[in-house]
């Protein structure tokens, strides 16, 4: 709380409303319940976090309990615990970590970017003038509502290899395919139980899901650029091409960096659909990095692990903002240096 | 706006109403099989209810008569933390962002000013929760705030608070000080002020806030598979959790899915504009 009892007021600016004691008393009254809450809730964990990672500390049980003592286990409030640096030791060696943080990249990447894509191509329909647009706006944002949780239940019935429509028709598709050709077709993608068609399958249920919100942000954007914009480059003989690629695009391009940001930051975190839909499965082919934390920690109740993996993850995300935030500059300083 | 050709406007409506039934179609298909006998579930596909299949109302019975006691708690769990959670990110977002709007902070000793401050805090929106789990874990076990709901509660106040003051403080921002000036010229302290003046006026931000701390604890599923276990289940870890012997019972995972879907999707329906003003100010200044 140290920085909260250092606030001290400036010297007004002329414009400003003079500040009495009592404003001075306010000021502190208005922001610390924030401060202190994201202190103790946020901060506080993040470097404690910190401390437990760099300990064996295990779920007390029955068995150990009592067993351990020192400022280890006070870091790990009683449960049976010794620093050692064995947690980031086995963090290039482990096979599954290794896995779950390639998966979260696979996710990161190529699912934001289907979901930009995508989610652009929808925004530029609802940008267009047309009979229903409110409707189809209401309809389009249906998916973003629900619960993840529950997005990755009805993923499943639509991906199920049996029971589900897709299976249905796919048969039906193999059979016509059949029939005509005469030869023995038969379309079945192992959409949920083939190691390298799953993780797609993940990709393509979060998206379902997210997609709204790209397009949402996206057609936000798009509704802002004035028409005469459009007008003056048509008069000049742009073709409809050359309008979004000079137009559209760049303009938007601020948007969208921020929008595929904000979705990539989100998808760091995915976990749930995951869990719901594969557990992770086969194998270990669809498990992110969250899954693998909270694994680690009900299952095997390895707490000391779990938060060093839960550190890789805060490195792999800060790595990636800043990374983004880079090259978004420079693409933007760029942009703005070529078309404007 | 150019005039389409005809055929540019087939394709178009043939477009959305392909993306329109990818939307839909999901839904659909949680609906009718709730109202599927467990035989048209697990054969092959049935589309069109007393046509290819004849419903029944067993499912929502069992569950909402028969099993109704246990439905009603995890409801009930995830109504108490979703509301609480979002009051408290309503008062406590609103307080910081007014502060943040309306007064000139500075941190010395690390030389942070308004800006900083507000960067700081929703910049913690972005913080992957799984690094800050296993503390939560063994403060709350310290605690006994495990499998509560001021667990939870305090859990997702913390969460949703950068949104809320990032999203408050904007929204003051916007709001011009004369009516404050003349209700303290009037005589009003700044607390008046704040409660009778400037927050009846911020009512349409603080119902963006409310929607989205209420959607986001709502759907929260990590927090509340590590943080309970038994009496505290909230609804997405009750249904994540539901996969008995004999597999998924699909028929009663699609009712439960629609009784936790219902509430935010109706919400979500009616003040459908303050989500997306809620998207936009997020992100387009964020």
């Amino acid at each position: 709380m140290a920085n909260l009892s250092t606030i001290k007021p400036l010297t007004p600016a002329t414009e400003d409303i003079r500040e009495s004691g009592e404003d001075r008393l306010f000021k502190r009254v208005f922001l610390s319940p924030a401060v202190a809450i994201l202190l103790i809730l946020s901060i506080f964990p993040l470097i404690w976090s910190l401390g437990v990672s760099i300990t064996d500390c295990q779920r007390s049980t029955q068995a150990n309990a009592g067993t351990s003592t020192g400022v280890a286990s006070a870091l790990c409030l009683g449960n049976p615990a010794q620093f050692s640096l064995s947690n980031y030791g086995r963090v290039p060696t482990d096979e599954r970590l290794l896995n779950a943080a390639k998966n979260t990249l696979f996710y990161v990447l190529v699912g934001v970017t289907i979901q930009y894509v995508i989610g652009f191509g929808i925004a530029i329909m609802l940008n267009q003038e047309f009979f229903g647009r409110r409707f189809f706006r209401l309809i389009f944002m249906l998916p973003m509502m629900i619960t993840p949780v529950a997005a990755g239940y009805a993923g499943r019935m639509m991906f199920d290899s049996g029971i589900s429509p897709l299976a249905q028709f796919q048969r039906t598709i193999g059979t016509f395919l059949s029939n005509l050709t005469g030869a023995d077709i038969k379309i079945a993608i192992p959409w949920l139980t083939d190691t390298g068609v799953a993780p797609y399958t993940m990709i393509l249920i979060d998206s379902w899901q997210w997609i709204p919100f790209m397009t949402l942000l996206l057609l936000a954007g798009m509704q802002a650029i004035p028409d005469e914009v459009y007008e003056a480059a048509r008069v000049d003989g742009a073709n409809t091409r050359q309008l979004f690629f000079r137009i559209t695009f760049p303009i938007m391009l601020p948007i969208s960096l921020t929008a595929l940001l904000i979705r990539s930051l989100e998808m760091f975190k995915l976990v749930d659909i995951i869990n719901v839909v594969t557990g992770g499965g086969p194998g270990s082919a669809t498990e992110s990095l969250v899954m693998y934390v909270f694994d680690t920690a009900l299952s095997y109740g390895n707490y000391g692990y779990a938060a060093a993996i839960g550190y890789v993850l805060l490195v792999m995300v800060i790595a990636f903002a800043t990374a983004f935030l880079a090259i978004s500059r420079r693409v933007t300083t760029q942009q703005l240096g070529t078309s404007i | 706006m150019k005039k389409r050709s005809l055929r540019a406007t087939i394709f178009l409506y043939a477009m959305l109403i392909v993306w329109a039934i990818i939307c839909v179609f999901p839904f659909y298909w949680l609906f009718t099989t709730s109202f599927k006998r467990p035989l048209d579930v697990n054969r092959v596909p049935r589309y069109i209810p007393f046509v290819d299949y004849q419903p029944t109302m067993d499912h929502w019975k069992f569950l909402l008569v028969d099993e109704q006691a246990k439905t009603w708690r995890y409801f009930r769990n995830s109504v108490i933390a979703a509301g609480l959670s979002c009051v408290f990110s309503v008062i406590v977002g609103s307080m910081a962002g007014y502060g943040l709007s309306r007064f000139r902070y500075r941190w010395s000793r690390i030389g942070w000013k308004n800006d900083n401050i507000a960067f700081w805090i929703i910049s913690q929106r972005f913080l992957p929760p799984a690094a800050l789990v296993i503390p939560f874990i063994l403060f709350f076990n310290a605690l006994r705030l495990i499998d509560t709901h001021p667990g939870l509660i305090l859990a997702y106040t913390a969460f949703n608070l950068p949104f809320a003051v990032w999203i408050m403080r904007d929204f003051f921002n916007s709001l011009p000080i004369d009516l404050e000036e003349s209700a303290r010229v009037d005589g009003a302290t700044r607390w008046q002020t704040f409660v009778r003046i400037v927050l009846p006026l911020a009512t349409p931000g603080l119902v963006t806030v409310a929607l989205f701390s209420f959607i986001f604890a709502w759907n929260e599923y990590l927090f509340a598979l590590m943080l309970t276990n038994f009496e505290a289940i909230t609804m997405p870890v009750y249904l994540a959790g539901m996969k008995s012997t004999k597999g998924i019972e699909w028929w009663y995972m699609s009712a439960l899915t629609l009784i936790m879907v219902a509430p935010v999707l109706l919400i979500g329906l009616f003040l459908q504009r303050y989500i997306v003003r809620g998207l936009s100010a997020g992100a387009i200044k964020g």
